[in-house]
């Protein structure tokens, strides 16, 4: 966690040497409106990853639920009312998107890896079939008002959306009965079969709030940009994978704190606007993510190789001195 | 005949993709009599020619435990890599272009190899980050354009057939010359997989890596050589495909891995490892291509394609995973 802040910190250092520019208001402004669309994906990814699986249908997810809003609200009028029943759509359809899921992983016992390629497609699909290829646009004024807007001219709703829903989900690992039982699936299902916890009910619950996370990721992108089309945000279910892996949550499951995925969001947040400042391309950013994802993966596994070194040299030189002869 | 007519192989994974395809021509056929002619089996083949490639080093990776999602972005780099290479410093010899496109595949198949077997990266992961880094790189090098202009005698390949057809209205279909690749690297993979201690050690640690290596199979060495091997046969793969499309374009071919996985998990091959046969892959691909590209033949509309695909791929992985589940789960006497 302290060294998810120094990176934090070094990143703004550097950057402030490099172009100052990057420490204006507006480019930290422009951040917060940014990092939440896939701050909240990463959630998503995070809580999967906690139980041992992987969701990589988040993006698919998110557009299909964004679609469905748009149509909603178009064909009910355009009211403030009428958003609120988009809204409810696109949550609806992201639920489930992820009962889907969960069902197949859970039930089926088919690998998530494959489940969620596949779903991917299915719904990105589906999304496809509903927009029949070009944006749906023409829709009210209102609907920019969430991602575009702020809290009294400083905290952008955007954001606000993404620290509640940090807040209630690390809650929701820490105390709840099912925050625990995820845990104990993750480390290790046979174990918590026998030890009476349902693992259907925790994987398709797991499933359903990751699904729900991107339906909420996919009405800020709607609100964003103000249309909903079936490709947007490609890219970010590799980011979302790079920023839950560099928030430390173990790829085989069991572990995971919600603060270190957050902080390493806002910390990839930085370096995107950082790649913008400094005019790189847009290519480069995609080499560099892959780069950030191996080297963090190498650093993981060698310092945990070291680490059981360590303990192991440790319980030697003690069963060393404390020889009963 | 007797003995292949046998309730067990007639139910067998293979030959429920069988049945599926036979049942898929003759519905393209009854809309489209056109289908059932030697023109047909020339243009299918030449579209499966480059999967089928990646289809069989796919199935390797996933027999042994591991996934690969990196293969298009590897493809795409040393495709481009090459052809650049030789038209910047004006070489024009095919053997060249193969040894360099193959050599530019086998190490990135190192890098994969190095980070799953040496560091235990889990494979998704670890392949997820090479493909970033080989399309960034690539994308970054040719910046998104691709290059049209084929050194002469590379190219010249790709007008070279086996033999030729003409249907009744005159179009000419041609098989291309290339397609012994795929047959010798499907007769290969067969004998190495099946014959072989290497093969066997693969099937062993997709089985279970543990048990592998108390038997003595050496992970760390099948494993590199494994993901090396198939860097090399990508990058093969990759510069085929530049020749037979007379381009180099560094993200065309990016996607289709989805396809690949899903070509190779119809056909058998079970995603947890251990199991998996040439056979079943290479008619896992046909079914796919056959799906992909006559879907506009049953008049499903553009747009709805990428949903059928998806449907017709979750339907057969979910068919392949129950049996795979019953399997499991039934006495084993």
């Amino acid at each position: 966690m302290l060294a998810l802040f120094g990176i934090a910190l070094g990143i703004i250092v550097i950057m402030a040497f490099a172009d100052p520019a990057f420490l204006k208001g507006s480019n930290f402004r422009s951040m917060a409106f940014q990092c939440p669309e896939f701050g909240i994906l990463s959630f998503g990814m995070m809580l999967c990853m906690i139980s041992g699986g992987i969701d990589l249908s988040l993006v698919g997810a998110a557009n299909l639920s964004g679609i469905v809003a748009a149509v909603v609200i178009l064909s009910t009028g355009g009211s403030p009312g009428s958003i609120a029943a988009g809204t409810a759509a696109a949550l609806l359809v992201g639920a489930v998107c992820g009962l889907f899921n969960g069902y197949l992983i859970g039930q089926l016992q088919i690998p998530a890896m494959l489940v969620t390629l596949c779903g991917g497609q299915l719904f990105t699909g589906l999304g496809m079939a509903i927009t029949k290829g070009p944006a749906i646009t023409g829709l009210p004024e209102q609907i920019l008002v969430l991602s575009n807007g702020t809290v009294g001219g400083v905290l952008p709703y955007a954001m606000l959306l993404f620290i509640l829903i940090a807040l209630a989900l690390g809650f929701l690992l820490k105390s709840t009965v099912y925050g625990q039982h995820l845990c104990l699936m993750g480390s290790n299902p046979t174990a918590s079969r026998y030890s009476g916890i349902n693992n259907l009910h925790v994987t398709l619950l797991t499933y359903m709030i990751s699904g729900i996370l991107a339906a909420v990721s996919g009405i800020l992108i709607l609100s964003h940009y103000g249309s909903a089309k079936s490709d947007y945000g490609m890219s970010y279910t590799l980011l979302s994978l790079l920023i839950v892996v560099l928030g430390g949550v173990a790829p085989a499951g069991g572990r995971g704190r919600v603060s270190c995925v957050a902080l390493s969001a806002v910390i990839l947040q930085l370096i995107s606007s950082a790649f913008n400042v400094l005019r790189f391309n847009s290519f480069v950013k995609t080499f560099v993510w892959g780069l950030l994802l191996v080297v963090v993966m190498v650093a993981q596994s060698v310092i945990q190789k070291e680490a059981y070194r360590f303990l192991n040299i440790r319980r030697k030189n003690y069963e060393k001195n404390h020889q009963q002869a | 005949m007797g003995r292949f007519l046998t309730r067990k192989n007639l139910t067998r994974n293979e030959m429920l993709v069988v049945y599926i395809i036979a049942a898929l021509s003759l519905m393209i056929g009854a809309v489209n009599s056109a289908f059932f002619s030697m023109g047909t089996v020339i243009d299918t083949a030449r579209s499966m020619l480059v999967t089928v490639i990646f289809a069989l080093c796919e199935m390797a990776i996933i027999i042994s435990g591991g996934i690969d999602v990196s293969f298009p972005a590897i493809a795409c780099f040393s495709l481009y890599s090459t052809i650049a290479f030789m038209n910047a410093y004006h070489i024009d010899s095919v053997a060249f272009a193969f040894f360099f496109s193959g050599f530019l595949g086998l190490l990135w198949g190192a890098l994969n190899a190095i980070l799953i077997a040496k560091f235990r990266i889990p494979a998704l992961i670890a392949t997820l980050g090479t493909s970033s880094l080989a399309s960034g790189a690539i994308l970054v090098i040719s910046g998104g354009k691709e290059i049209s202009m084929i050194p002469p005698s590379v190219d010249a390949l790709s007008q070279q057939f086996l033999f030729s057809v003409t249907n009744a209205s005159g179009v000419k279909s041609s098989l291309t010359v290339f397609i012994l690749l795929p047959a010798a690297l499907c007769l290969l993979f067969h004998f190495v997989l099946r014959h072989t201690m290497f093969g066997r050690g693969i099937y062993a640690i997709g089985g279970d890596a543990d048990a592998a290596r108390i038997a003595g199979f050496n992970v760390f060495r099948t494993q590199c050589i494994l993901y090396m091997a198939a860097g090399l046969i990508i990058g093969i793969a990759a510069i085929t495909h530049a020749i037979l499309m007379r381009n180099a374009n560094p993200s065309n071919l990016m996607g289709s891995e989805m396809m690949v996985i899903a070509a190779v998990v119809i056909g058998g091959t079970r995603i947890t490892g251990g199991h998996g046969s040439v056979v079943g892959t290479v008619l896992g691909v046909l079914l796919i291509t056959l799906v992909s590209n006559n879907l506009i033949m049953l008049n499903v509309p553009n747009y709805w394609q990428t949903f059928a695909v998806g449907l017709i791929i979750v339907i057969g992985t979910s068919i392949t995973s129950l049996r795979a589940k019953r399997i499991a789960l039934s006495p084993k006497i």
